[in-house]
């Protein structure tokens, strides 16, 4: 019952395309090291989409740029792996990295607004990556027709790859952003905070389209957000991030239905909807803890209204709760009930 | 795009008129009879040519006549009489000046764009933040130093110490003495040629910027310039042209290094600063974080994505640069002795020959507003956002 | 200068307060003022304290301030006579000597005259024959115990020139950046509360200013107009106020403009002048600062070089100083009178060099995205 036997299990025996255990990422910075992500570890199968959430700053961000190995320069990997396909991204040299990018993982990005270059058409830079990776080359109508294709499936006129990016709203930007992620045919496409910046209904149809595309190319997709609602709506699988750690990982409708941390359950309980009318809404109180010295103990303990001794001062791993939900809190099993003796 | 062009060179022909204007006003009327006083007391001036400017300036009749007549001249072309030459009109002297400093100007201009651009580019991708204070106190003490100072140090160490390069002058006069050509015929050759040459490179490197396949790429960069190059020299050592005037050229260009090398130099270090600072800011933008995770080679995401965006900032300066490279130029003209317009401008001064000064400055200002229109034009090429905002 | 295009997008956040609650404007509003500007001085001095780059320049313009005022002091302790010192008219009258022995005669065939006698002014006797010695009085002098930079061709004392050239350099730079600033901020306040035909005038004026080359200018100028060292400083504090500054600091008066304390001002009735001097310009100083220090650069390097140029005619500068080595020809034997170039050359390239790097430290202060976390 460790950490790193557990992503096995949950992809249910298939092959995983991507395994990450035991994964620790510090920033150097100048008053200390922040610890954005501590012994992570999950795995993800091939045409499978996981949800990863978490309020700001838990280090969503920094697992996502991890995979492709574009964590800022201060960032160091203290241990674990990140194995694709059985190949340990961590231990490849930046040559053989950068033929991994975008061709296997794309990604789109938090604030993709400003992920275009303000100086070249859009199609133009799509195009740039399809030039580096596909092998043999793509001749010039075979690209032209791709694009146009890519263009159509994300529903935009196929005229748009010839503007430039300011001549786009923010929902075509974000469209051909994702037209641009699914160009080089990758296994995996990284969603970090897609919709964000966008209204609602727009929201919703890119989700949807996002949804149907991954569905239709059996495309695995990681999902990055901090609203339940949207990672409920398009995942298979969950995981619950807080302060740097993976503190619940399950099947989405076994952890909406049961959630066993207690931050996963007042997270859903901000939700009505989900939650159900049973319970009455519990709030999250205070603040995240300072990564550069997160309490000792669980986490999350300084948060909790049921933290207790043993909570303030051992680290919880791990445990597998479910069939195939893991949860790291040492009174799980009493988790959704406790929710209703709140003083 | 036809439609911002135009409207600019109106607003620049606008602006012309009221820099001449103020110039007017600024050098005949305000300082009362100061400058028939000028005209009577200065000994230079042969007394024909008093009358002729006395009665030319027409200090007696309305200052608004004054204006008309003096505009109406100078759009036909006539600028008056330089007293210390005369009576060559000052057009001619002008016409013959003009040529040179714009050369100069210009080859200082992009060797010293193009070279603090790259040696920025580099500083910002090599080393991020390091080194920032010696980079920033060398930078800013090259930038900041004082230019005669600087290039008598120049001059000092080149051609005193080391002999390698000549003092000053614009040509050594012993080997012109009995010389098939005037100095002003092979200059424009000169000038010519290397233009051509110049426009054919940036040709062949917008080609291979342009191209994505490496092969192509690195054929066109390389394969067309040597290219280019090679055409160069054949034109100065394998035709009849070209071989007679070998020699003379040559003597004009030994004679220009030191003054574009001073030019380069003190004006180097800002762009190179300012280059620098915009690409790290660059460097933090997401879209480059996308290059990187489109999985391009870096040498692509460090020219094609950073550089090209940071050039923005540094193509703006240019519009401060024209006016500080102008003020350089003239400064170095002055220290070189080398005759273009600064040193007209100078000297006129310091002899007091008006119209000289005035004609030279007001060439000067020509030369600054389409230096201004050439790097708006530059910058709406550069930046598309430009390019449409301003379509409608 | 090229730092220009930097444009800072917000003023600092602490300001905006500050101008919202003296709004009314009552009787010791300006004491309330005066402590928070303290306050505010004192949070900026250790944000500038931080940026090395700053702190050097800082240490450069403390070093050449106490260089201007060391000549006070020395004539006052009697430690300098003027009439040695003085920079204008002083003289050495015991230079020193060094002994030297007729070697040849060397004779200019064009002109006949002896080339040696003219390079040293004169001063060998003509009944001297070769192999005789004589003492020959060494003016330009290298440095020595009285003087200690040396003499120039005049026999006056270097390093009291570079003194009052230092204060010559101070007071040129503090005038044109004083004027640049006042007429900047209010330049650009104007052309952003009135916008329109204002602002358009005002801003194609700015425009005609950038782009004329100003040490051409100046030198026309010096065609027609005899003019001092203050003249030139407003000459130069009025092209730089209305030009770039003025440029730049409309747009940072635009970014206050569209803040609420400005629309709370005019809706309890503040008089357009009311609002541009109490509100916008307080908060566009702490750029006009900056600017101030970019000025002072320019400054610095047009009167040297027009001194230089011997275009401009003070007392003393170190521009002058470089001139009359030009004139007299002892420009490019840098190695054997360095003394008569190189201190002038460096002082005039530190100086406004310092008042850069102090600008560049400010930056940081005035455009708080450029701070490091
Ligand atoms: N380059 C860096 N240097 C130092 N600390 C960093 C750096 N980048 C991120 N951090 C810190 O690491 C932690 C995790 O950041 P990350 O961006 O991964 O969070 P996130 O979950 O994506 O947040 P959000 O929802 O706001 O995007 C945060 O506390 C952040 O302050
Ligand atoms: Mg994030």
């Amino acid at each position: 019952m460790t950490a790193d036997r557990l992503p096995v299990e949950v992809s249910g025996g298939r092959a995983p395309l991507l395994e990450v255990s035991g994964l620790v990422l510090r920033y150097d910075t100048e008053v200390g090291e922040v610890s954005a992500v501590e012994n992570v570890s999950f795995s993800l199968g091939r045409a499978e989409a996981m949800g990863l959430v978490g309020e700001s700053g838990c280090g969503k961000t920094s697992v996502a740029l991890s995979l492709l190995r574009l964590a800022p320069d201060n960032a160091r990997y203290r241990s674990g792996s990140i194995l694709w396909e059985g190949v340990d991204l961590l231990g490849l040299s930046d040559q053989q990295m950068r033929l991994y990018r975008w061709a296997e993982i794309s990604m789109v990005f938090q604030g993709a607004m400003n992920a275009w270059n303000p100086v070249y058409r859009v199609g133009e830079q799509i195009r740039e990556a399809m030039y580096q990776h596909f092998d043999p080359p793509l001749s010039k109508p075979e690209t032209n027709q791709r694009l146009d294709d890519l263009f159509r499936l994300v529903g935009l006129d196929p005229a748009v790859q010839n503007r430039y990016p300011h001549e786009l709203s923010g929902g075509m930007r974000q469209r051909a952003v994702i037209a641009m992620a699914l160009s080089c045919e990758p296994k995996l496409i990284i969603a970090d905070e897609p919709t964000t910046a966008l209204d609602v209904i727009v929201q919703a149809q890119i989700l949807e389209e996002l949804k149907e595309i991954q569905e239709d190319l059996g495309l695995s997709i990681l999902y990055i957000s901090h609203d339940m609602a949207v990672i409920a709506q398009v995942t298979d699988t969950i995981g619950v991030m807080y302060a740097g750690k993976l503190v619940e990982f399950g099947p989405t409708r076994e952890v909406f239905r049961r959630p066993r941390h207690p931050y996963s359950f007042l997270l859903l309980s901000s939700i009505p909807s989900v939650t159900g009318p049973r319970r009455r809404p519990v709030s999250l109180e205070g603040t995240p803890p300072n990564l550069l010295a997160p309490p000792a103990g669980c986490r999350f303990h300084p948060r909790c209204p049921w933290a207790t001794e043993q909570c303030r001062n051992d680290e919880p791993p791990m445990m597998q709760i479910g069939p195939s939900q893991w949860a790291a809190c040492w009174n799980a099993e009493q988790v959704p009930e406790m929710g209703d003796q709140l003083p | 795009m036809i439609r911002y062009l135009t409207r600019r060179l109106v607003q620049m022909v606008l602006l012309f008129l009221v820099f001449l204007t103020v110039t007017w006003f600024l050098l005949y009327i305000l300082p009362g009879d100061s400058v028939a006083l000028k005209y009577a007391g200065n000994p230079n001036i042969p007394p024909e040519a008093r009358e002729v400017a006395l009665e030319r300036l027409g200090l007696d009749k309305p200052v608004l006549i004054q204006f008309r007549d003096y505009m109406f001249n100078f759009f036909q072309g006539d600028l008056g009489v330089s007293f210390n030459q005369y009576p060559r009109p000052v057009v001619d002297i002008i016409g013959e000046r003009l040529p040179r400093t714009l050369v100069l100007f210009l080859t200082a201009l992009v060797t010293y764009y193009w070279a603090g651009f790259v040696a920025g580019k580099f500083l910002a991708w090599r080393r991020g933040n390091r080194g920032e204070m010696a980079v920033t106190i060398g930078g800013v003490g090259l930038y900041s130093m004082f230019l005669p100072f600087f290039a008598f140090m120049l001059i000092w160490f080149f051609s005193v110490q080391l002999g390698w390069l000549p003092i000053s002058k614009f040509l050594d006069p012993e080997q012109w003495r009995d010389a098939p050509f005037a100095a002003n015929e092979v200059f424009m050759r000169l000038f010519w040629v290397t233009l051509l040459t110049a426009i054919a490179m940036f040709m062949a490197s917008l080609a291979a910027h342009r191209t994505r396949g490496r092969m192509l790429e690195r054929i066109l960069r390389w394969g067309g310039g040597a290219l280019v190059i090679a055409a160069f020299l054949f034109y100065w050592f394998g035709t009849e042209a070209g071989q007679g005037m070998r020699i003379y050229a040559g003597d004009i260009a030994f004679h220009m290094i030191l003054p574009v090398l001073t030019l380069t130099l003190i004006n180097f270090a800002g762009v190179m600063l300012l280059t620098r600072s915009s690409m790290l800011e660059t460097l933090r933008e997401d879209f480059i974080l996308t290059a990187r995770a489109k999985g391009l080679p870096e040498g692509m995401i460090r020219d094609r994505h950073a550089a090209r965006t940071a050039l923005l900032p540094v193509a703006t300066s240019l519009v401060l640069a024209v006016a500080t490279v102008i003020d350089g130029g003239v400064i170095t003209e002055a220290v070189f002795s080398w005759p273009g317009m600064g040193e007209i401008l100078i000297s006129s001064v310091l002899s007091e020959d008006i119209p000289l000064a005035v004609g030279a400055f007001a060439f000067i200002g020509v030369l600054a507003l389409i230096g201004h229109f050439v790097v708006d034009v530059l910058y709406g090429l550069l930046d598309p956002r430009i390019r449409v905002t301003e379509h409608g | 200068m090229v730092e220009m295009t930097n444009l800072p997008e917000d003023p600092r956040p602490e300001d905006s307060p500050v101008s919202a609650a003296i709004g009314g404007g009552g009787e010791s509003w300006w004491k309330i003022r005066l402590a928070l500007m303290r306050r505010s001085f004192r949070d900026n001095w250790k944000i500038f304290r931080r940026n090395k780059v700053g702190v050097f320049g800082l240490v450069i313009i403390a070093f050449w301030g106490i260089m201007a005022v060391m000549p006070t002091v020395f004539f006052a302790t009697g430690f300098w006579t003027p009439a040695v010192y003085d920079p204008v008219t002083g003289l050495e009258l015991d230079p020193p000597t060094r002994t030297m022995t007729m070697v040849e005669r060397i004779t200019d065939p064009n002109t006949e005259i002896d080339r040696r006698a003219v390079l040293l002014d004169g001063r060998i006797p003509d009944t001297l024959q070769i192999g005789d010695t004589f003492e020959l009085p060494l003016q330009p002098a290298p440095p020595d115990g009285r003087h200690w930079l040396g003499t120039d061709p005049l026999g006056r004392d270097i390093l009291s020139q570079l003194m009052h050239g230092a204060r010559a350099s101070f007071f040129l730079g503090i005038v044109a950046a004083v004027v640049t600033v006042v007429i900047g901020t209010t330049i650009g306040s104007v052309a952003a509360y009135f916008g329109g035909m204002v602002d358009s005038f005002l801003m194609r004026l700015a425009d005609l200013l950038i782009m004329i080359p100003g040490v051409a200018l100046l030198i026309v100028i010096g065609a027609v107009f005899t003019y001092q060292l203050w003249h030139l400083a407003v000459v130069i504090g009025v092209l730089s106020g209305f030009g770039g500054t003025a440029i730049v600091l409309k747009s940072q008066a635009l970014a206050v403009k569209v803040k609420p304390f400005i629309d709370a001002a005019r809706v309890a009735g503040g008089s357009a002048r009311h609002i541009i001097f109490y509100h916008l310009i307080p908060n566009v100083m702490p750029l006009s600062v900056l600017y101030m220090m970019f000025t002072v650069t320019g400054a610095i390097q047009s009167e040297a070089v027009l001194s230089f140029l011997g275009i401009f005619n003070t007392d003393t500068s170190w521009g002058l100083m470089m001139n009359l080595a030009r004139t007299q020809g002892y420009l490019l034997q840098v190695a054997d009178f360095w003394w008569l170039t190189v201190p002038a050359g460096l002082a005039v390239t530190l100086l406004s060099g310092a008042f850069f790097l102090v600008g560049r430290g400010m930056d940081e202060i005035v455009n708080p995205r450029l701070r490091r976390r």
